[in-house]
């Protein structure tokens, strides 16, 4: 059993609040997705649990013990997005994955092992990662990660930098041996349609912030906060047509705010559809930050006003 | 209400946050050559004045001449000594002459300069035509032809050092030909193998790099841009990629005119130019360590302010470079 | 894979062969010319005092008699051995120092990057001149102050290059298995920067070969009775009047040497650097292709006929793009789809007329409003054909404004003055819905966001009347709520101004969602052309929607996956690309090259055996959600 806890973990770099004070857990064998656009702060998140960025607030716990404190090889691996440059271009392949093991016997017969789980030749072991495909390389870095007998695994965008035909293969080997070995993960993309085919539960993210959680069925049919609503309007989708649901809508063509100057009170506010712009009565979402009370109301909504209705007035 | 979408990444310029960083850097850099002169004396091993005096001075002169210097002081009384004596333009006084350092400084640093600052001028007017010719007709790699020749001969220009395309020139026009006075004389005809000799090199360098610059800036989206605009190519290259490609230029250009000042020192000695750069050598070889200390100084100084000026003119040339230091 | 052959590889270059022979004379000489001539070197010789070149003495004798050819030979050992023992301080102390800030705590590694940051500032010569003042005039002396004062170029480029490599996912891979600190600096950064630091050594040993040289020739370096090239030259330069080659012979031996050093590293650094393989020319292959070209229609903007784009290569021409017919219609938007080197994007170049030479664009026919693409003047084309590129980060000039960069459409098209031209461009950002438009105009690139550069550069093509607007992956790098704004907005646009649109993408449902209809490539052909509502009949296009995961692809089921991979663009096989990969290949496919033919109303499909009944797997149902 081992749960993934984030306990209100913040990090910075410089004046730069890339994570700010995000609540998460990714319980024992569940797949947690983490969405949000560039800039959201998921992969610095998953970043800072593999303690390659720095927390600055909050703890990151792996069953209750807090993975600063967790022994130097730690039962927590990652595989990221670019396979291209995640695989050292000097090692074996078979070395590479040898590498993450513990020490002791057998490691010859236990990367044969996990290539053969990852679907490929044992016989490569010895190939430069130069002579494979992006999907291919890929492979090889899960089972890398698999190679340090993780409890946890994190998948940051990985199929991101792969053609769709690719993709495919790659997701369903990690979903397989995600039941298989009953990993806890967590996987982050920008791809709602991804996140949502791999992930028994969804957290989205906004400017460092997580605005709404909750199993995953629930979240995409029945989404709380307007971000996610916008989100899953703007997935692209054979079946709609871009023009279909809204006219001339000024909101549309709203910026994304700037990470570095977050605006006040609600982040979303200077694009939210059901925000002061559209309701200019709203003016709670600019002076209030609606994180405090989000704990109460239905997938933990960091919206005052989440699936349109307003939870709290006395503001 | 809706102010706060207006993104806050327009307020205030970076610019007094720049110079305020680079100002600092410029003072710590100074601060570290000035302390790098003042150790030299005291790294020098054995006794600095003995080893300037020799052997065979008595040992009352060399007792005189380190209470003079103040070498029996503590070293950080020494220091502070050394400072004030900066801060009043006071460098000591030469060991082998007697003169103040200022003064000898005062006498050779004009020559130093009528000799940089015109072979600076012939590096830019030369290379940067040459570099940026040599890139728009070798592009993509078009004619193999000119592009070999162009980074042979370069190449071969670039690796000779000034000394020897000092004695080359020597010997081929002031002895072979006797166009040119060999060393010293009068008048324009005196700069011109120096000049020359300091120039070569550079120019050289400077004449690669910029083509190196604008055949990726040529390569870049931006460019394609342009030419989606179907601009005509003068603009293209003028307006879009040349001022893109003396960004780089520069930096690298910095370093390339920071390596002449060096360089003076070596041709001022070939052709016995009465610089600062003969003046080191021979100071050197007679362990006049206070002329020494004064004439690293300026050079160092020299150098912080020329890369001080490069850093200036490239916030100027880049609108993004203040910020991309941010 | 291929470097352990790059050396091999850049002696094999004509630059690189002559060096490498210079290299290995320069190394032998240094190794006999002291056993075989040393004696004869010193031999004084009272009777031929300062002569200049004889039988005997080629390039004449020195003050004291002695021959300066073998001079000049013997000193090659100490000249280059000081060089290279120079190099290896210099990098030796260059490598502890640039490494030691990943080892050491982070505030004393800070301190150190700042020391070697100001030593860097100072010339190499500079600094070995104040060096030679602490470490005494003398071989000595030199040796340690060329070594040392070499050493802070080699710590900035330990730095730079492991700071690179550091910054890779393999090394934080290699972090989060465990791997410490020490173990990580030698498995994975140096052997990852050990080429190019070996290289730049090599290249280092010419200039301190130089350096020393230099040294020598002021005095400062070698002392007699010892000699090398450095102080054979100081003392020909005396006698120049009277022997020139005095001067000469160790001038050029200097050259030579330091050159040899030069040459060889710079070959390497090219090869590895650039792989610059020497391109094989001749006429690139055009195979006869399996088009049947019916009459464009009659309001066409765009007519593509058997397009092929070739581009040089190592070994011969490489055609990413192989005989590529259609027509876009005015008005219409027409999306072409397919994976990463499929030849959508240069197409989309191709038909812009923006493959750069030495790419090469043929076809039987390509028109645009008209009028063949190559005749058309650039007033034409920059005024009526409209281009969206992909990277909204880099599609812009860095170093000019916005507006500017707009304005000089108008400027150059249509004559206007740079006012006029301005207060278009203000006018055009206000189109594509820029808020605030006269100040953004003035403002660079990079105070613009992604999504904003992206609408900037629609208005760019607004800034004439475009009939057609190419837009090569124009929402990729953007997130989707923006990605929705700009494919609106090109839909808006092309309303507004009847443009045609060309939207080249890798992504299906994009395309789906915004063209009437959409090309389908594959390794460099058509395989497809359909309605974008209408049912698929190639097996590529159908397995591609098949693998496309959407928000209501069944969680309970394993997504559907096309087995191997495309060909090479210089591999591809007999026949049909495709039938190494598709599960309805026959013995015809594998031999014959399907054309692409009308298969109903507005389709055109290039396969053997076309599927024509509606797939199942998609179901409709859910898509009300």
């Amino acid at each position: 059993m081992s749960a993934l806890e984030f306990d209100a973990v913040s990090v910075r770099y410089g004046r730069l609040t890339a994570v700010d004070g995000v609540s998460l857990t990714v319980p024992s064998g569940q797949v947690v997705g983490l969405v949000g656009e560039s800039g959201s702060g998921k992969s610095t998140l998953a970043r800072a649990a593999a303690g390659l960025a720095p927390v600055s607030a909050g703890r990151v716990r792996l069953d209750g013990v807090d993975v600063r404190r967790l022994p130097r090889r730690r039962p927590l691996q990652m595989v990221f997005q670019d396979p291209y440059s995640s695989l050292d271009p000097r090692m074996a392949i078979g070395e590479s994955i040898a590498e993450a093991m513990p020490r002791g016997a057998g490691r010859r017969a236990e990367v044969a092992r996990l290539l053969e789980l990852v679907n490929l030749d044992p016989d490569r072991a010895d190939m430069l990662p130069g002579r494979l495909s992006g999907g291919q390389r890929q492979r090889v870095a899960l089972a890398r990660a698999l190679a340090g007998r993780p409890k946890v695994l994190i998948a940051d965008e990985i199929t991101s930098a792969l053609d769709v035909s690719v993709q495919g293969a790659v997701l369903n080997l990690v979903r397989d041996v995600q039941r298989r070995l009953a990993l806890s993960m967590l996987f982050i993309s920008h791809n709602l349609a991804v996140v949502r085919y791999v992930s028994d539960v969804v957290a989205v993210m906004y400017l460092g912030r997580i605005v709404e959680a909750g199993p995953a069925a629930q979240v995409l049919t029945d989404p709380q906060h307007p971000y996610t609503r916008d989100l899953l309007a703007a997935a692209p989708s054979a079946h709609r047509s871009l023009l279909d649901d809204t006219g001339d809508d000024p909101l549309a063509d709203t910026e994304p705010a700037d990470p570095h100057h977050p605006p006040s009170g609600c982040r979303y506010h200077p694009r939210c559809p059901i925000g002061p712009l559209a309701h200019p009565d709203r003016t709670v979402c600019v002076t209030t930050d609606p994180a405090g009370e989000a704990a109460g109301r239905s997938h933990s909504a960091a919206c005052h006003f989440a699936a349109g209705h307003p939870t709290r007035r006395s503001a | 209400m809706t102010t706060a979408a207006a993104p806050a990444r327009l307020r205030g310029g970076p610019w007094p946050a720049f110079a305020a960083r680079r100002l600092t850097r410029f003072a710590v850099s100074l601060w570290a050559l000035v302390t790098a002169a003042f150790l030299m004396i005291h790294l020098v091993p054995g006794d600095p004045v003995r080893a300037a005096l020799g052997m065979t001075a008595p040992a009352d002169l060399v007792r005189a001449k380190r209470l003079e210097l103040g070498l029996d002081d503590p070293l950080w009384v020494q220091y502070g000594h050394y400072l004030r004596g900066l801060v009043t333009g006071d460098l000591g006084t030469s060991m082998a002459s007697g003169q103040p350092v200022t003064q000898v400084i005062g006498d050779r640093l004009p020559a130093t300069l009528q000799l940089a600052v015109p072979a600076f001028a012939v590096v830019v007017a030369v290379a940067i035509p040459v570099g940026l010719t040599f890139a728009v007709l070798t592009r993509g790699g078009r004619r193999r032809g000119s592009e070999l020749a162009f980074t042979s001969v370069s190449a071969f220009l670039a690796a000779v050092p000034e000394f020897l395309v000092a004695v080359a020139l020597v010997a081929l026009l002031a002895v072979g030909l006797g166009w040119f006075p060999v060393a010293g004389g009068d008048g324009a005809s005196a700069y011109v193998l120096p000049v020359a000799a300091l120039a070569t090199g550079p120019s050289a360098v400077l004449a690669r790099i910029v083509r190196v610059e604008l055949l990726s800036v040529l390569g870049a989206d931006f460019v394609r841009t342009a030419r989606a605009k179907r601009l005509p190519a003068r603009l293209v290259y003028v307006r879009h990629a040349l001022p893109n490609a003396l960004t780089a230029t520069l930096t690298l250009g910095g370093l390339m005119l920071t390596g002449m000042v060096a360089g003076t020192v070596l041709v001022e000695n070939v052709f016995a130019w009465p610089g600062l750069g003969s003046t080191i050598v021979q100071s050197i070889l007679q362990k006049d360590y206070p002329l020494v200390q004064g004439i690293v100084l300026v050079y160092g100084v020299g150098v912080l302010l020329v890369n001080l000026l490069v850093d200036v003119v490239l916030g100027l040339l880049d609108p993004r470079s203040a910020i991309r230091e941010a | 894979m291929a470097r352990r052959g790059t050396w091999a590889a850049a002696l094999r270059t004509p630059v690189g062969a002559c060096s490498a022979v210079l290299l290995a004379l320069v190394v032998v000489l240094a190794a006999l010319a002291p056993l075989l001539w040393g004696e004869g070197a010193a031999a004084i010789d009272t009777d031929a005092i300062g002569q200049g070149p004889s039988g005997a003495h080629p390039f004449g004798t020195d003050s004291l008699g002695r021959d300066l050819l073998l001079r000049t030979l013997v000193a090659t050992r100490l000249s280059v051995g000081l060089a290279v023992l120079a190099t290896a301080i210099g990098a030796g102390t260059g490598v502890v120092l640039g490494t030691l800030p990943s080892v050491l705590p982070r505030r004393v590694g800070r301190l150190l990057t700042a020391v070697v940051d100001i030593a860097v500032a100072f010339p190499g010569l500079l600094l070995a001149l104040f060096l030679a003042v602490i470490f005494g005039v003398g071989t000595h002396g030199a040796v340690l102050a060329i070594g040392f004062a070499t050493a802070p170029a080699f710590a900035r480029l330990v730095q730079t290059l492991s700071a690179s490599v550091s910054g890779r996912d393999f090394v934080a891979a290699a972090r989060i298995a465990g791997v410490g600190r020490i173990r990580l600096l030698a498995r994975h950064v140096l052997p990852n920067i050990g080429e190019p630091l070996v290289v730049n050594a090599t290249i280092g040993a010419g200039s301190a070969l130089l350096a020393f040289a230099g040294l020598s020739f002021l005095g400062i370096g070698v002392q007699a009775p010892d000699y090398d090239w450095g102080r054979l030259l100081r003392e020909g330069l005396d006698g120049i009047y009277v022997t020139p080659v005095a001067a000469l012979a160790p001038a050029a031996a200097v050259v030579l040497a330091g050159l040899a050093f030069n040459l060889v590293g710079e070959t390497v650094a090219a090869v590895v650097g650039v792989r610059t393989h020497a391109t094989r020319r001749g006429a690139p292959p055009l195979p006869a292709a399996p088009s049947a070209p019916g009459e464009p229609p009659a309001d066409a903007v765009l007519v593509v006929e058997n397009l092929r784009v070739a581009f040089p290569g190592p070994s011969g021409w490489t055609v990413p793009v192989r005989g590529v017919s259609f027509s876009v219609r005015a008005g219409e938007a027409i999306g072409v789809v397919g994976e990463s080197g499929s030849g959508k994007s240069l197409t989309a170049l191709a038909v812009s007329r923006l493959v750069e030479a030495p790419g090469l664009v043929t076809a039987d026919r390509l028109e645009f409003a008209g009028k063949a693409l190559a005749e058309a003047s650039d007033r034409e084309l920059g005024t009526a054909l409209a281009m969206v590129f992909q990277d909204p980060m880099t599609s812009f000039n860095p170093a000019r404004r916005v507006g500017g960069q707009l304005a000089e459409v108008s400027e150059q098209h249509h004559g206007l003055s740079r006012r006029q031209a301005f207060a278009r461009a203000v006018d055009r950002l206000a189109a594509v819905r820029v808020p605030a438009p006269e100040r953004r105009a003035r403002q660079y690139p990079h105070e613009f966001s992604g999504g904003m550069r992206q609408r900037a550069m629609i208005g760019m093509g607004l800034m004439g009347r475009p009939k057609l607007i190419v837009a090569d992956e124009p929402t990729t790098a953007l997130d989707v709520t923006v990605q929705r704004q700009v494919l609106r907005l090109l839909a808006r646009t092309r309303e507004a101004e009847g443009a045609a649109i060309l939207l080249i993408s890798h992504d299906i449902a994009v395309v789906a969602q915004t063209c009437e209809r959409m090309l389908v490539m594959y390794a460099g052909r058509i395989v497809e052309d359909l309605p974008s509502g209408a049912a698929a009949q190639h097996p590529y296009t159908r397995a591609l929607l098949a693998t496309t995961v959407d928000l209501d692809t069944d969680r309970d089921r394993p997504l559907e996956v096309i087995p191997g991979r495309p060909p090479e663009p210089g591999q591809v096989p007999e026949g049909c690309a495709f039938a190494a990969r598709c599960p309805l290949a026959s013995d015809r496919c594998r031999a014959e090259d399907p054309v692409l033919e009308p298969a109903g109303d507005g389709h055109r499909v290039a396969c053997w055996h076309p599927q024509v009944t509606v797939l199942s797997g998609q179901s409709q149902e859910e898509g009300a959600a």
